[in-house]
């Protein structure tokens, strides 16, 4: 059963998988094409970005608010900036070094995650600002066209990526720790792991995964926006969660966030093709995130009744 | 190797500490402290709850640093922490291997090799019967505890901390940890531990360092158990235990019948034992009748009652009070105030309309302070000493009037003179025409404290012995009598 | 106790920097000013701090706050007389709401920031939903008249009175004391006989009625409610709280704090408004000021 609550979001992204094609089907009368696939999968991988970098920082029992701000930066640098694949190094290093602010306040300043990100989301939403007063801004057409080709499965190459990434870190004595903070990092720095360190090193990642989130936004969505990241801080908290990730840290992986982000994305998709209302969208999407949860505390509570 | 000049011995030491000093916002843990160890000894520490044993380990390995003084070590260090160093949600295997797991070429963790090696590493200790791969969390504390030893012991360490390693521990695995601390010692290791039962540190230790107040009292390599109590508690106690009451006549204050097998009446004035090995449904027992387990069918005056929940068991008139082991996570709140903490459970009898009267509570809390001699009665609970904390939790159920108290593990972890002064509690209480439910890890304790023993084996009563018994061995035996025979 | 006295010297030295900088900016047409955006972050932090005592957190008040407001203009029509029954309405939603926070977090065990950002989402779809995207005939409603009479001095006296009640509620009372000893540790009060179920039920429900009174108050002061809202109110509520003193972890703090934290981030913003800083600066500057709080006394403490 701890086995299910960590699969959860695998069955809630089949569950919802097929209720996709279901509706689809019904809707139009035949199964989706490789296109619809293609585009589902491109305006998911902005959240997939977050939620693997918003996952690794859940998983050391911390939570990063500030991915709203550093989306939302970067989304604006990229716009701004970005003619050529030269200046993306930049963008990384922009979303890399919010990241690595919020790692020095949260392991050296000893403040509780929540709070040191919500004084850092303002911060950088507002550096966002600054950057991209008003909404504007594109992204060559070379870079979408390798990053989110609309005809060619590129997203594809890029998600597999991603996930390989998560995989190899798994595999390091950096992702061990991480875990190991997550269960308890009182007895981790008990037992030698440099906990400051690894903390520090999981919310600059988490703002790496926000820059590259942000440039497959702008590569998705054509335009800029400074406050394109705000919605990103409940989806991707969300994603972690229908991904089986436990809020207390130490269980959970990267994978299944990017299974709950996936899910989520597919929702929409779903209550569109079923023809409900797009002004009641937010109330299912809270009726999934809440539901699918509750499944898993059920999975729980069934385990500790047996 | 010609030279006949006799080879000078680099270290006569494998730790020593000299004039450290450590404080923790006020408190001063350490003061002045001096030690010091040999390597190819056992080395026990012993003091009082709060006398710095564990700071002190903390500081000679690392893990904390002094304020003041020299810290000297040679060799690598392993620790076992007092508090569970274990990674509840890591499995047994990753917990092992943490530190140096298996790796491949690129350098990355072979998760498959995990398990096996760890298997391995068990198998060298003996306990191959723990799953490598289950999660910590779901295993029962004994394995835990003996998982945290098997990875302190595994790193081949030159010197050991062992901070209180037997206390979760059940009797037969603490054979298994002496031979091993031992065979260390033997092979030139220094091994240094703690622990509150003298008999251990009699049995194992080579030379034993007192310590009181943060400061180095004494080392010996002979001690007797009174001299080291009064170094410890700078006293001289009596008899360790008390002379116990007889029991009342009358009828019973509490009867309990389950269908699984346990079934017993509980007196007004008797103190009723629950023994056997560890883990066999006493803490389940003491659970379910305090309603925080399953829920249960008690009979109560004649009257059947079901408790459902802790607050069901509490209600006066019913009046079923339970003194957890781990007062810090299940009886107290530590930044709260010691008032607070002891009215807690009473605050619906001493209040209007919702509204706490609070003269009618200084007078209460006032009166049962100084009835029990609760030190810092003032202050916040988590300034207190072990033993006044203990003493809090017993004052919330004494003033809730309560008839039946569940003392579980109560003197779990808590110095000699301490406990001295409990088991006087334990008998005054039971004079005052208390029922009371007693289980120790330490057996002896049953022994010598109650009327009559339930012996539990897998949840069932096993046998039951009329007391006071005084040999623990008696209640050991009855507990694995044909147990033996099953296996 | 200390942490409401540093939150209290922080909006202090705030409104006195105010001061040097613009004579007038602490003159009571200003403060009053002041003190009335301050009271909606009052309200809804009143809630944030009871469901945080208990080691929860609130998410849901954004789209609480904005159902409420829609439903009393469109149950009060702009009619005086239907203002009490509109009132009843419009807190009734955020009992509703937050006592089916409550039921999740304590009975099915679903975490805080889960159940509560999902009945965020419920209530913003059913929101949208009915009221057609604020396009629905009634919808175009003002409040009632009285409601908008209240400003500024009559909705001064409601944050007082809440002020009062929280901070009666939680000193005085026998559930005061349970809301602390469910915060400091939840499986001791069980163990005590305290009904921590109950409890935390009741200060979800709480918590909802005071996001709901925000709403209510805040249609009282704009006339006509809009759609978002209650969205800065999320994070204004956590940082009040924090600015406050309260600890995130439970069991600590008191609504006199939270109340100087409500002022301190109201001056703050008024100050830079005053200023001229542009939106981007203020947001930045905002943000800072909270950090540099948290690191003045926000801290957890050191481990060695
Ligand atoms: N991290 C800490 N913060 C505050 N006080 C501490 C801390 N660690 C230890 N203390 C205090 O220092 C004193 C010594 O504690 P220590 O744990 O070393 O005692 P001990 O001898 O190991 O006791 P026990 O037998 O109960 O384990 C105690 O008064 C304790 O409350
Ligand atoms: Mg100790």
């Amino acid at each position: 059963m701890r086995d299910l609550a960590g699969r959860l979001g695998y069955l809630v992204l089949a569950a919802t998988a097929v209720a996709y094609l279901a509706v689809y089907a019904t809707g139009l009368g035949r199964l989706p094409t490789a296109f619809d696939y293609l585009s589902i999968l491109n305006t998911t991988l902005p959240l997939v970005f977050v939620a693997i970098g918003q996952s690794l920082v859940v998983l050391t029992g911390g939570i990063d608010l500030s991915v709203g701000g550093t989306v939302s930066l970067c989304v604006a640098v990229t716009a701004v900036a970005v003619t050529g694949f030269e200046q993306l190094p930049l963008v990384l290093a922009i979303g890399t070094a919010c990241g690595v602010v919020n790692g020095l306040i949260v392991a050296a300043g000893r403040i509780a995650p929540i709070l040191a990100t919500l004084a850092t989301l303002p911060i950088f939403t507002g550096a966002a600002l600054w950057v991209l007063p008003v909404p504007g801004g594109s992204i060559p057409p070379q870079i979408r066209a390798v990053l989110t080709n609309p005809d060619l499965p590129t997203g594809l190459i890029w998600l597999g990526l991603a996930v390989a990434g998560w995989l190899v870190l798994r595999r390091t004595r950096f992702g061990m720790r991480v875990y190991a903070i997550g269960s308890d990092a009182g007895a981790a720095r008990a037992v030698g792991v440099p906990v400051e360190r690894v903390t520090f090193g999981v919310y600059a990642l988490s703002g790496l995964c926000c820059a590259l989130a942000a440039v497959f936004y702008v590569s998705t969505t054509t335009a800029g926006d400074a406050n394109a990241g705000a919605p990103f801080i409940l989806t991707s908290i969300a994603a972690v969660v229908v991904g089986g990730v436990a809020f207390t840290g130490g269980r959970g992986s990267a994978v299944g966030a990017v299974a709950g982000a996936a899910a989520l994305a597919l929702v929409i998709d779903v209550l569109f093709f079923a023809g409900i209302d797009p002004l009641y969208q937010a109330l299912f999407q809270g009726l999934f995130l809440v539901v699918a949860v509750m499944l898993g505390s059920l999975a729980m509570l069934l385990r500790r009744a047996t | 190797m010609t030279s006949t000049a006799p080879v000078p011995t680099l270290h006569t030491f494998a730790v020593r500490a000299t004039g450290v000093d450590r404080a923790f916002g006020g408190v001063r843990a350490l003061r002045d402290a001096s030690f010091s160890a040999r390597p190819g000894e056992i080395h026990a520490l012993a003091g009082e709850n709060g006398a710095g044993k564990s700071t002190l380990i903390k500081v000679l390995c690392g893990l904390v640093a002094p304020d003041r003084g020299r810290v000297e070590v040679n060799g690598r260090v392993a620790t076992a922490f007092q508090e569970l160093s274990l990674l509840p949600d890591l499995t047994v295997a990753e917990n092992l291997l943490l530190a140096d797991p298996p790796r491949g070429r690129l350098g990355l963790v072979r998760r498959g090799r995990l398990a096996p090696e760890a298997r391995r590493i068990l198998e060298r200790f003996g306990v191959d019967h723990i799953d490598s791969r289950a999660v910590c969390a779901d295993l029962p504390v004994s394995h835990r505890q003996v998982v945290e030893l098997v990875r302190v012991l595994a790193t081949e360490p030159r010197v050991v901390f062992l901070d209180e390693p037997t206390a979760a521990l059940p009797d037969r695995q603490v054979e298994w940890l002496a031979g091993h601390m031992r065979r260390l010692r033997d092979e030139g290791c220094c091994v240094i531990f703690t622990s509150h039962r003298w008999r251990e540190i009699e049995r194992l230790a080579d030379r034993v360092t007192v310590m009181r107040n943060g400061t180095h009292v004494a080392t010996r390599e002979k001690l007797a158990e009174a001299e080291a109590v009064t170094l410890m508690s700078g006293r001289t106690l009596g008899a360790m235990y008390p002379e116990i009451p007889p029991p009342a006549t009358a009828g019973p204050a509490l009867s309990f019948s389950d269908p699984g097998g346990i079934s017993f009446d509980l007196r007004p004035g008797e103190i009723l034992g629950v023994g056997g090995l560890a883990g066999q449904g006493q803490r389940e027992l003491f659970l379910t009748l305090f309603g925080a387990g399953r829920p249960a069918r008690v009979t109560v005056d004649g009257r059947p009652i079901r408790i459902r929940r802790p607050k069901d068991a509490i209600r006066a008139g019913l009046g079923i009070a339970y003194v957890p082991e781990d007062r810090k996570a299940e009886g107290l709140f530590l930044p709260l105030s010691v008032r607070d903490n002891i009215t807690l459970a009473t605050l619906g009898r001493r209040s209007a309309a919702g509204f706490v009267r609070r003269g009618a509570e200084r007078a209460e809390v006032a009166g049962i302070v100084s009835r029990l001699g609760i030190a810092g009665g003032g202050a916040a609970a988590g300034t207190l000493s072990g033993g006044n904390q203990q003493k809090v939790v017993m004052a919330r159920w004494l003033l809730a009037d309560a008839r039946v108290l569940l003392l579980f593990d109560v003197t779990r972890g808590v110095d000699a003179a301490t406990k001295h002064d409990l088991y006087r509690l334990v008998a005054e209480l039971a004079r005052a025409g208390k029922a009371i439910l007693y289980y120790s890890s330490e057996t002896e304790e049953i022994a010598h404290l109650c009327h009559r023993v339930l012996v539990l084996r897998e949840g069932r009563v096993a046998a039951e012995l009329p007391g006071p018994v005084r040999d623990a061995e008696r209640i050991v035996a009855a507990a694995i009598a044909d147990g033996e025979a099953h296996a | 106790m200390r942490r409401v006295l540093y939150a209290f010297g922080a909006a202090g030295g705030v409104l006195l920097l105010g001061t040097i900088l613009h004579p007038g900016f602490a003159s009571w047409p200003s403060l009053q000013a002041m003190l009335v955006v301050a009271s909606f972050t009052g309200f809804v932090a009143a809630g944030q701090m009871l469901v945080v005592l208990v080691g929860g957190i609130d998410l849901s008040i954004p789209w609480v706050l904005n159902g409420a407001a829609i439903m009393l203009t469109t149950t009060a029509l702009g009619q005086p007389g239907r203002l009490p029954y509109a009132l009843l309405v419009a807190l009734a939603v955020g009992a509703a709401a937050g006592l089916a926070n409550g039921l999740g977090v304590a009975w099915l065990g679903v975490p805080a920031v889960v159940m509560t950002l999902g009945m965020n989402g419920v209530l913003q779809g059913l929101s949208l939903g009915l009221s057609k995207g604020l396009t629905c005939a009634t919808c175009g409603s003002y409040a009632p008249e009285p409601l908008r009479g209240l400003f500024p001095l009559g909705a001064l006296l409601v944050w007082a009175g809440v002020a009062l009640l929280v901070t009666v509620v939680l000193t005085l009372t026998t559930f005061g004391r349970r809301v602390y000893a469910v915060g400091v540790n939840p499986r001791a009060a069980y163990l005590a006989g305290v009904g921590v179920r109950g409890v935390t039920v009741a200060l979800y429900t709480l918590s909802g009625v005071f996001a709901a009174l925000a709403g209510v108050m805040l249609v009282g002061y704009g006339g006509q409610p809009s759609l978002g809202l209650g969205d800065p109110y999320l994070f204004e509520s956590i940082a009040a709280v924090v600015v406050g003193g309260v600890s995130i972890l439970g069991g600590r703090g008191h609504y006199a704090g939270v109340v100087a934290g409500a002022l301190t981030l109201v001056a703050v913003t008024t100050f830079l408004q005053a200023q001229r800083v542009p939106e981007y600066g203020r947001l930045m500057i905002y943000g800072l000021v909270i950090l540099v709080i948290l690191l003045a006394y926000g801290r957890t403490r050191a481990h060695d």
